[in-house]
C-alpha cells in the first residue's frame, strides 16, 4: 500500500514537473513591443518574464536578456516598424531584435528607464543571468540581484537554477536562498514542506532559520504551521546537539593527542631520572621549526614532492630534536642528577636560550606552512560536525607514536634497560647496565617525542618561537596526574585533562576549565600522591 | 652520602652572628639614612627601592627553598597578591579623595567599586587583608600538598601551574581587578601626590627598612631551634618525622610565613612602579625569583639579597643597553651557576666552607 502511495506521489511530482516544460514559449513580438511601450508596458513585460522565467527555454531567455540589457543601457531604438538593438547609444544602424538583420536606425525614439521600471527590469535581468550566465561569476552576480528582490521571484526560478547549477559553492548558496524563500512563501502548504526540507538537513544555520520563524504571525494563528515548525525545530535541535557533542569529543580527542605527545617524553624522562624538562615546550617548537626547514628544502630542491614534506619531516624532526636533547643531557643535566631542583632551573635556562636563539635567527613571526590536501578541509559527518583532516592527522599521529613508543619500551633491549633503571637504578647498575648511557638515550628518545609533537602541531596551531609555553603547564599536569614513568598513565591522564578542558570550556570558559582541572588534580593527589599509574620501584 | 647540617653546630646564638646578614642590614640602614639626608636623583632612589622589594622577595623564597628544600615556582602569586591589594588600596583611597572612578571600572560600565573593595581605603585594613589573603592561599595550597607528601619536583611544577592559572584568571576583565590592563594611575599615597620626590624617597626608605627588618627576623628564625629543625627537615625529612616532629606543621608554618613576606614585597613594589598587571603572574617571573636565589647563593639569606640585587641591577642596565643580549646572558649565568658554582656567586669569594648539602628532595 505504501509502495503504491509512493509511486502515485512520484507520478504526481513528475506531472507537476512536466507541465512547466510544455509552457508556451515567449511571445517575442509582444515582448519587444512592450519594451518599446510606455512605463506600464515595460513593467508588465519585465514582471511577466519574472513570473514565467523559470519555465522558458534558454534561447527565449537569451533573447529577452539581450533586449532588457539594451533597454537598460539605452541601446534600444523603437522605430514604428519594429525594435532595433544598437551597438552603442545613438548609433546610426542596428540589428532587428526579431530577425537579427542589420537595418539603418532612423531618428526613432530610444526609451528611457524610469526608477520604478528599473527595479523590475533589473530583477528580470538577474534571473536571466542566474539561469543562463556563461560562468559562475556571472551567475553569482545574477543571484545577488535575485536575493535582493527575493519576494518577487517565483520558486520555479530558484529550483531550476539549483538543478542546472554546476558550481558546488554557488549551488549551496542557491539552495539556501531557495529554502529561505520557500520558508517565507505565502502558501502554507509550501511553507510546511520547506520546514520539513530544512529540518531534513540539520545544521546550526537551519536551526537559526527555523527558530526565526517562531516570530512569524502564522505561528500563532495556524495550528498546522505551528505543529510543523515545532516538530522540525525539535528534530533539528536534537541533531545539532548530537553533532555538537561529537565535535566536542573530537576536539577533546585531538587536544588530548597533542597533550599526550608533549607529555609522553616528559613522563619517560621524569620516570627515569626524576628530572622535569622545562625546555620540553621549546623542544616541541624546535620540532615545528625542523618541519618548516624540511618544507623549505622540498620547495627548493623537489617542488613536485612538496605535498609529502610532512611525512618526510617525521624522521628529521625526531632526529634533530633527539640530538639537541642528547647534547643538553651531555653538557648540562648529567651533572645535576643529584640535584633535581637545580635541573629545573637549568632546563629553564635552556628554554630561555632556545626561544631567544630562534627569535634572533629566524624571527618572531608565525611561520607559513603549505597545507597538503591530506591535512586541509574535512568531511561533514553529521549536522555541524566536520571531521577535519588536520586534527585527524594529529590523532592518528599520536596513536602511531603511542604504539611505536610502547613497542620500543616493551620489545627492544633499550626499552628493557629503560624500564630496569626506572624501577631500580642501583640494582640495574649492579647488574652491569650502563645507567648513564641509558639516561642519555632515554633523554634523546623523550626529546625526539617532543619533536614529533611539533610535527603534529604544524597543521593545527600557529608556529612561532613562543609556542612552547602554551602547552608546557598542561603537559606537566598530565605527567603529575598520570604517574611517574608510566606511558599508559600518561595516555589516560592526557585523555582526562584534554577531555575535561574541552568539556568544561563551552560551559564556563577556557580559564575556568583550566582552574577546575588544576583544582581537580590537586584534590586527586590527596588520594593518590603518586598519580594514576605509579610504577613500583625502590629508591 | 652523609648528610650534615649546613649551619655550623653549636648554640643557636652563634648562628645569629652572621657577618654577611649583619653587614647587609647595616648597609640597608645606612642607605636609608643617606636617602633621607641627601637624596640622589629620583630615578636612582626609585631603582634602589625596587631592588629592596625584590630582595625581600628573594629572601622569602630562600627561606623555603634554601632552608626547607621546597622549591616554589609560584612565589610570584604571593607577590602579586600583595601588589594587587596594595593597588586596590591606592585606587580606593583615590576614589575616596577625588570621587573619580578608575578607568577599568568605568570601562566595565559599573557605577561604583565592587563590594569587596569596601574598606580598602584604610591602609591598616589593606595591609592585614594582603597578608591574610596571601597566608590563606598559601595555607590551603600548602596543606593540600604537604599533607599528601607532595614534594620535590612535583611540588615545584604544581606551584607553577598554580601561578599560571592565576595569571589566566587575572587576565579576565570581569574580576573587578583591572583585567589584562591591570591597575595603574594611582593618584595619592596617604594623601600625598604619587611621584613627588618626597613620596619616592619615603617608599624607598620604607622598602630598605622593611628589608632590614625581614633580614633580621628571618636570620633570628633560622638561627633558632625552629631553624635547626628546618634544616633537619630539608636534609632528611623521614628521619625527622621518625624522631617525632610534625614536619607537615613545620613546613606549613614556614611556607605561610614565606608567602606573607612575599606579599610584603609586593606591597612595597607596586607603589614604586605605579602599575600592576597579570604579567607579574607569568611563570617565567616566578622562575626568575628562584634564579636570583640560586645565583646569589642558596641557603644563605644574604646570598638571596645579593643575587636579587645583582641580577636585577644587571637587568635594569642590560635590558636597556642591549635588550637582545639579556636573555642569553641570563641563561648563561644560570647555567654557569648551576654547573660550576653550586652554591652561587658566594662560592667565588669563598665566603664559607661549602656546605655538604647537595641533595634536593628525592
Amino acid at each position: 500500500m505504501a509502495e503504491l502511495l509512493r509511486a502515485l506521489l512520484a507520478l504526481c511530482c513528475l506531472a507537476l514537473l512536466a507541465v512547466p516544460a510544455c509552457a508556451a514559449p515567449l511571445d517575442r513580438t509582444r515582448f519587444a513591443a512592450d519594451l518599446c511601450g510606455d512605463g506600464a508596458a515595460q513593467v508588465r513585460a519585465a514582471e511577466g518574464l519574472v513570473q514565467v522565467g523559470g519555465d522558458l527555454p534558454a534561447d527565449d531567455l537569451t533573447f529577452a536578456g539581450g533586449l532588457l540589457g539594451a533597454l537598460a543601457e539605452r541601446r534600444l531604438s523603437c522605430p514604428a516598424d519594429g525594435t532595433l538593438l544598437l551597438d552603442r547609444p545613438g548609433a546610426p544602424e542596428g540589428h532587428d531584435a526579431l530577425t537579427g538583420a542589420v537595418r539603418p536606425a532612423p531618428k526613432a525614439r530610444a526609451p528611457v528607464l524610469g526608477l520604478r521600471q528599473r527595479a523590475a527590469v533589473e530583477t528580470a535581468r538577474g534571473i536571466i543571468a542566474l539561469l543562463t550566465g556563461p560562468d559562475p561569476a556571472a551567475r553569482s552576480a545574477g543571484l545577488a540581484v535575485v536575493e535582493r528582490r527575493i519576494a518577487t521571484v517565483p520558486a520555479a526560478v530558484l529550483d531550476r537554477a539549483r538543478d542546472t547549477e554546476t558550481d558546488a559553492a554557488l549551488k549551496a548558496t542557491i539552495t539556501g536562498l531557495a529554502q529561505a524563500a520557500a520558508l517565507s512563501s505565502p502558501d502554507p502548504a509550501r511553507r510546511r514542506a520547506a520546514i520539513a526540507a530544512v529540518a531534513a538537513s540539520p545544521s546550526g544555520t537551519a536551526q537559526a532559520r527555523l527558530a526565526a520563524l517562531k516570530g512569524d504571525p502564522a505561528y500563532a494563528s495556524d495550528p498546522a504551521f505551528r505543529a510543523a515548525l515545532d516538530a522540525g525545530l525539535a528534530q533539528v535541535s536534537r541533531a545539532v546537539a548530537i553533532g555538537d557533542g561529537l565535535a566536542v569529543v573530537y576536539n577533546g580527542l585531538s587536544f588530548a593527542s597533542i597533550l599526550f605527545m608533549a607529555a609522553a617524553g616528559l613522563a619517560i624522562i621524569f620516570g627515569l631520572m626524576g628530572v622535569i624538562n622545562l625546555a620540553q615546550g621549546e623542544f616541541i617548537m624546535l620540532g615545528a621549526y625542523a618541519t618548516y626547514g624540511v618544507q623549505e628544502a622540498f620547495r627548493r630542491f623537489a617542488p613536485g614532492l612538496l605535498d609529502f614534506y610532512l611525512v618526510a619531516a617525521i624522521p628529521v624532526a625526531f632526529g634533530a630534536v633527539a640530538l639537541v636533547g642528547i647534547v643538553v643531557e651531555t653538557l648540562i643535566l648529567r651533572h645535576l642528577y643529584r640535584r633535581p631542583l637545580m635541573s629545573l632551573l637549568a632546563t629553564w635556562a635552556v628554554s630561555l636560550f632556545l626561544v631567544n636563539l630562534v627569535r634572533v635567527t629566524v624571527g618572531t613571526q608565525n611561520l607559513q606552512f603549505v597545507m597538503p590536501a591530506y591535512v586541509s578541509g574535512g568531511v561533514p559527518l553529521y549536522a555541524d560536525f566536520v571531521v577535519t583532516w588536520n586534527r585527524l592527522f594529529a590523532i592518528a599521529f599520536a596513536v602511531a607514536t603511542l604504539v611505536v613508543t610502547l613497542l620500543i619500551l616493551r620489545r627492544t633491549p633499550l626499552g628493557l634497560d629503560i624500564r630496569a633503571v626506572t624501577q631500580n637504578r642501583d640494582m640495574a647498575a649492579c647488574l652491569g647496565l650502563p645507567t648513564r648511557r641509558i639516561d642519555r638515550l632515554a633523554f634523546g628518545l623523550g626529546s625526539g617525542l617532543a619533536g614529533l609533537a611539533g610535527v603534529a602541531l604544524c597543521p593545527i596551531y600557529s608556529v612561532n618561537p613562543g609556542m612552547g609555553s602554551g602547552f608546557i603547564v598542561d603537559s606537566f599536569m598530565v605527567v603529575v596526574l598520570g604517574g611517574v614513568g608510566s606511558l599508559v598513565g600518561t595516555l589516560v591522564a592526557a585523555l582526562g585533562v584534554g577531555g575535561a578542558n574541552v568539556l568544561i570550556e563551552p560551559i564556563s570558559g577556557a580559564v575556568a576549565a583550566k582552574v577546575i582541572v588544576l583544582v581537580g588534580i590537586i584534590l586527586f593527589l590527596q588520594r593518590r600522591p603518586e598519580g594514576l599509574f605509579a610504577v613500583r620501584r625502590r629508591r | 652520602m652523609p648528610t650534615t647540617l649546613a649551619t655550623p653546630a653549636g648554640p643557636a646564638r652563634r648562628a645569629v652572628r652572621d657577618p654577611l646578614v649583619a653587614g647587609l642590614v647595616g648597609l640597608c640602614l645606612a642607605a636609608a639614612a643617606a636617602l633621607v639626608v641627601a637624596p640622589p636623583a629620583p630615578y636612582l632612589v626609585n631603582a634602589l627601592g625596587q631592588l629592596a622589594a625584590f630582595a625581600i622577595l628573594a629572601v622569602s623564597l630562600d627561606l623555603v627553598w634554601g632552608y626547607l628544600g621546597i622549591l616554589s615556582l609560584g612565589h610570584g602569586l604571593f607577590f602579586a597578591i600583595g601588589g594587587y591589594v596594595c593597588a586596590m588600596h591606592l585606587l580606593a583611597q583615590g576614589v575616596a579623595a577625588t570621587g573619580v572612578l578608575p578607568d577599568f571600572v568605568q570601562f566595565m560600565g559599573w557605577t561604583r567599586l565592587p563590594a569587596y573593595w569596601t574598606g580598602l581605603d584604610h591602609a591598616a585594613y589593606a595591609l592585614v587583608l594582603a597578608l591574610a589573603v596571601a597566608g590563606l592561599v598559601a595555607f590551603v595550597f600548602g596543606f593540600a600538598s604537604f599533607r599528601s607528601r607532595v614534594n620535590g619536583v612535583y611540588f615545584s611544577i604544581i606551584s607553577q601551574a598554580l601561578v599560571y592559572v592565576s595569571m589566566l584568571l587575572m587576565y579576565r576583565n570581569d574580576t573587578g581587578l583591572g583585567g589584562n590592563n591591570g591597575m595603574t594611575g594611582f593618584p595619592l599615597l596617604f594623601g600625598w601626590p604619587m611621584g613627588s620626590p618626597g613620596v619616592v624617597t619615603g617608599l624607598a626608605v620604607a622598602a630598605l627598612l622593611t628589608l632590614a627588618g625581614v633580614l633580621t627576623g628571618t636570620r633570628l628564625l633560622v638561627g633558632s631551634a625552629i631553624g635547626r629543625r628546618m634544616l633537619a627537615c630539608r636534609d632528611d625529612e623521614t628521619r625527622l618525622r621518625t624522631l617525632g616532629y610534625s614536619t607537615t606543621r613545620l613546613k606549613l608554618g614556614i611556607w605561610c610565613l614565606s608567602a606573607m613576606i612575599a606579599a610584603l614585597a609586593g606591597i612595597l613594589y607596586v607603589p614604586q612602579v605605579g602599575i600592576i598587571n597579570p604579567r607579574v603572574l607569568a611563570p617565567d617571573l616566578s622562575i626568575e625569583i628562584a634564579v636570583w636565589v640560586a645565583i646569589g647563593g642558596l641557603g644563605r639569606l644574604g646570598g638571596a639579597v645579593i643575587g636579587a640585587i645583582l641580577v636585577n641591577g644587571l637587568k635594569f642596565w642590560l635590558s636597556a643597553a642591549m635588550p637582545e643580549a639579556w636573555p642569553f646572558i641570563l641563561s648563561g649565568l644560570v647555567l654557569l651557576v648551576v654547573l660550576v658554582l653550586p652554591n652561587g656567586l658566594l662560592d667565588l669569594v669563598g665566603w664559607r666552607p661549602r656546605p655538604t648539602w647537595l641533595r634536593g628532595a628525592p
